[in-house]
């Protein structure tokens, strides 16, 4: 895990040496997910993202600190195929400063486990809805690992750590675009039911069109299943 | 709007912090794992270690707890194969186990086996299968370092994911005699992972 940590920093350091001239900017990112299982292998989920800015390199010049960045309210509803896959389909609804955004989501998802490391895929399209704006269509592909901190399993009040990468392929009016996002978590099971994360999200995008551009959050989840 | 966004946001984290504190009540009790050096862990399961495997270098100790008590176990892998070798809380050897494929097993093994989820289950996947020695410890010792099989009682435990005739799908752990034949099987309580997939 330290070796992760250092090539996090690396990455980071790395960034804010050779991208001087890119935006950049992040701050706090508290999220919270609840899900309630159904019958017949079915299950419910609310989530909610909510991102305000902290630093900016271009607000920073201009004095502003603080603002509120996005708010995303989303539900899905899923369906367990068997014991390590499921479906899911989902609804997003993004509020921001202009137009706010919709979202429909599709999502396929695989989580193995390979003795005590719980390997996650996810397989994601989304077709996102903004006034005055051309339907952005997205495909994205998210790979986490999660492992114990002490023994073989996770048990309530112990702690795991989680490393992901998701990279996003999207299309909008004809233009093609890459996007990043490298996440680095330290969680706690409180229970069998809740798990707290706090995360390093660092996210990079614009990779084709002009003005590649850094977001860098810190994450505080929680998340419910019952 | 600004003051629209922080209620809705506020509102939903209230909503979720109620859930929090109703279900903390209701936390199921399981058995946990813990990493301890090897000074802590007392000196007949070192000892029995060194005995019966010589040439092992560092095994990965556990401090295990349950309901009824605790135990010490190492985990090693050892000519290909992982060992997990349970001792009591004073270090007396209570079993060894070792994984295997399915192919490894006798024939009578397997289709005992096969008859078992064939007749309960749907679908059935076998995620990990161990075989479980347990006895007198001078017994277990010979077993490893002077390959005899004595007096020891041979199980099977398995972990395997079965989906019965209602479609429904879950994690179990099964206990099986030295024939494949069915003793018993509980649970498997995994963690939630909507962290992963949401």
């Amino acid at each position: 895990m330290k070796r992760l940590v250092v090539l996090f920093a690396l990455i980071l350091w790395g960034n804010a040496c050779l991208g001087q001239q890119n935006q950049f900017f992040g701050g706090l990112f508290p999220e919270a997910a609840i899900t309630k299982r159904l019958k017949n292998q079915r299950q419910i989920t609310f989530k909610v993202e909510h991102q305000d800015i902290f630093f900016d390199r271009e607000d920073r010049e201009e004095g502003k600190v603080f603002r509120h960045y996005r708010t995303d309210l989303m539900a899905f509803y899923g369906l367990k195929l068997n014991h390590s896959k499921s479906i899911a389909f989902g609804v997003f609804h993004r509020i921001q400063d202009g137009p706010n955004a919709n979202r429909i989501i599709q999502q396929f998802a695989a989580v193995s486990r390979i003795r005590s490391t719980r390997l996650a895929h996810r397989f994601r399209t989304d077709q996102t809805f903004t006034k005055d704006e051309d339907v952005e269509v997205r495909l994205r592909y998210r790979i986490a690992a999660e492992f114990p901190l002490s023994g073989t399993t996770l048990e309530p009040q112990e702690n795991y750590f989680v490393a992901s990468n998701e990279p996003i392929l999207s299309l909008q009016s004809g233009e093609f675009e890459i996007e990043n996002r490298l996440v680095l978590t330290l969680g706690r099971l409180l229970t069998a039911t809740q798990k707290l994360e706090l995360s390093v999200d660092y996210r990079t995008d614009k990779y084709i069109q002009e003005g590649f551009r850094t977001r860098l959050w810190l994450k505080v989840g929680y998340f419910y299943t019952f | 709007m600004k003051n629209l966004r922080y209620l809705v946001f506020a509102l939903a984290l209230s909503f979720l912090f109620v859930g929090f504190g109703l279900s903390a009540k209701a936390q199921e009790k399981m058995e946990r794992e813990k990493k301890v050096k090897k000074s802590e862990v007392p000196d007949p399961a070192k000892k029995w270690l060194k005995d019966a495997f010589e040439t092992l270098k560092s095994p990965k100790w556990y401090l295990e707890t349950n309901e009824s008590g605790y135990s010490y176990e190492a985990k090693f892998k050892w000519n290909n194969q992982y060992y997990s070798v349970e001792f009591d809380s004073l270090g007396v050897i209570e079993d060894v186990e070792i994984e295997l494929d399915f192919e490894e097993l006798s024939e009578e093994v397997r289709q005992n086996l096969d008859l078992y989820y064939i007749e309960g289950y749907k679908t059935y996947k076998i995620r990990r299968l161990q075989i479980q020695y347990s006895g007198d410890p001078d017994d277990l010792e010979d077993l490893f370092d002077e390959n005899e099989m004595e007096e020891l009682e041979v199980r099977y435990e398995i972990e395997f994911i079965g989906t019965d005739n209602d479609g429904l799908s879950q994690f179990w752990e099964g206990l099986f005699d030295e024939k494949g034949v069915f003793i018993s099987r509980r649970k498997i309580i995994t963690p939630p992972n909507e962290n992963l997939i949401f």
